[in-house]
């Protein structure tokens, strides 16, 4: 069985800073024979806002159809899950936030209906990788992103120590990160590592 | 002059605990004799910002739908009261929408300095900030709040307060909060009083 990686660029601008980021992260996974890798970018994906309707937490399925039916099996699917964002107005873009909202259903269902996410088997043992960029240099920038991020993955089943932070300061104009002393390196080697960690993992059979 | 207060509702469904909350605030605020009016997200059309950054070259947005248009409403308002419910954390997916479109304002301030708000003009244009989570983390509504400031300083809006309860699940909805609705209500009357006392000095 592949080591499955489940990408997530949601930013608007295709090519930009984070996207970039996001490439270099999963051309180094790539590298490694038994990864299979998929990468979604959120503006083709057709996802709705969540209506907040709440109908999750007695259906456990959410009752709009649309790009999200797919991606709800392939994050249950996945190995590694990785979200990548600019920040914008300090916070995720919208279309992001859109993805996060509507991993309700799985909020739902774990801590609503008691039901699991991921088979017994795999519990404990999926990653998750935020990957985050940002035109300002404060330290608070990510703040509040990865507040919400760490809500899409705890509700995925992916826990607290699992989560795997890149985030790089100072870069707003298309291309900048290119000149980032470190963020290229950095990605890779990020990758190479949680792909290194997840194999042994699946190996040992316990977290 | 009468005092403008416009509520932006952000939550993707009506008359819930935020607008509720949002609707005891311009309730107060009308009583103190203000003009207000309601806009609700969900019923505008808009799409996201695309992260183009032309207006940081034209201080325009290259994308023509209601956005500019609710954008450029609320800035003619004396008090603006923000309102979104809390997920996963943060503010709903629409009023993120909305903010992010507010790009073109802050080019003009910050890249092409084109737009200088005077302190007085920023301590005449309040905004408030109202918001229910269902959690009962003290917590719940920091992620929220650097992204409400930054639209608040955008638009040339003092932040100046908030009106948010925390514990929804708990308290069976806004209904059921001990003085939630109660503190709205004041407040709205209270923002309109200041801003007519600020018009007189």
């Amino acid at each position: 069985m592949p080591i499955k990686v489940l990408a997530f660029a949601s930013s608007p601008r295709r090519g930009g800073n984070s996207e970039t980021l996001l490439d270099w992260l999963l051309a180094s996974m790539s590298h490694e024979s038994d990864v299979a890798i998929e990468k979604i970018v959120l503006i083709d994906a057709d996802i709705n806002p969540c209506r907040g309707c709440n109908a999750c937490e007695k259906l456990n399925y959410c009752v709009q159809r649309d790009g999200m039916d797919r991606i709800h099996d392939k994050i249950i699917e996945a190995d590694i899950i990785v979200f990548a964002s600019p920040i914008f107005c300090m916070g995720i873009p919208a279309q992001g936030k859109s993805l996060i909202d509507r991993a309700q259903v799985f909020r739902s269902r774990k801590y609503v209906l008691k039901l699991p996410v991921v088979p017994p088997e795999r519990k404990g043992k999926r990653m998750g990788i935020y990957l985050g960029t940002s035109g300002q240099t404060w330290n608070n920038v990510f703040e509040g992103a990865i507040m919400s991020v760490k809500c899409l993955f705890h509700v995925i089943d992916v826990r607290d120590r699992d989560i795997q932070y890149l985030l790089i300061r100072g870069v707003d104009e298309k291309g900048a990160i290119q000149s980032h002393p470190t963020a290229k390196t950095d990605a890779e080697q990020l990758g190479t590592d949680v792909v290194a960690l997840l194999r042994s993992r699946l190996q040992s059979g316990s977290a | 002059m009468t005092v403008k207060v416009i509520g932006i509702s952000g939550s993707p469904h009506r008359h819930g605990n935020t607008e509720t909350l949002l609707d005891n605030f311009l309730s107060g605020a009308s009583h103190s004799g203000a003009e207000v009016d309601k806009i609700i997200l969900r019923s505008m059309d808009y799409t996201p910002c695309r992260g183009c950054n032309a207006c940081h070259k034209t201080g325009e947005c290259i994308v023509q739908d209601d956005a500019e248009v609710i954008i450029e409403r609320v800035m003619s308002c004396d008090c603006l009261a923000v309102a979104s419910p809390i997920y996963s954390m943060g503010i709903t997916a629409e009023l993120k929408g909305l903010i992010d479109r507010a790009q073109y304002i802050w080019a003009q301030k910050f890249i092409l300095k084109t737009l200088i708000y005077s302190d007085p003009l920023i301590r005449r244009h309040k905004g408030v900030f109202i918001s229910t989570a269902g959690l009962p983390w003290e917590h719940v509504f920091d992620a929220a709040f650097p992204a409400i400031t930054a639209f608040f300083n955008t638009i040339g809006f003092e932040y100046y307060d908030n009106i948010i309860a925390n514990d929804m699940d708990t308290h069976k909805g806004i209904r059921g909060h001990p003085t939630a609705l109660a503190e709205a209500f004041e407040k709205g009357e209270n923002v309109v009083r200041v801003i007519g006392s600020l018009e007189k000095s």
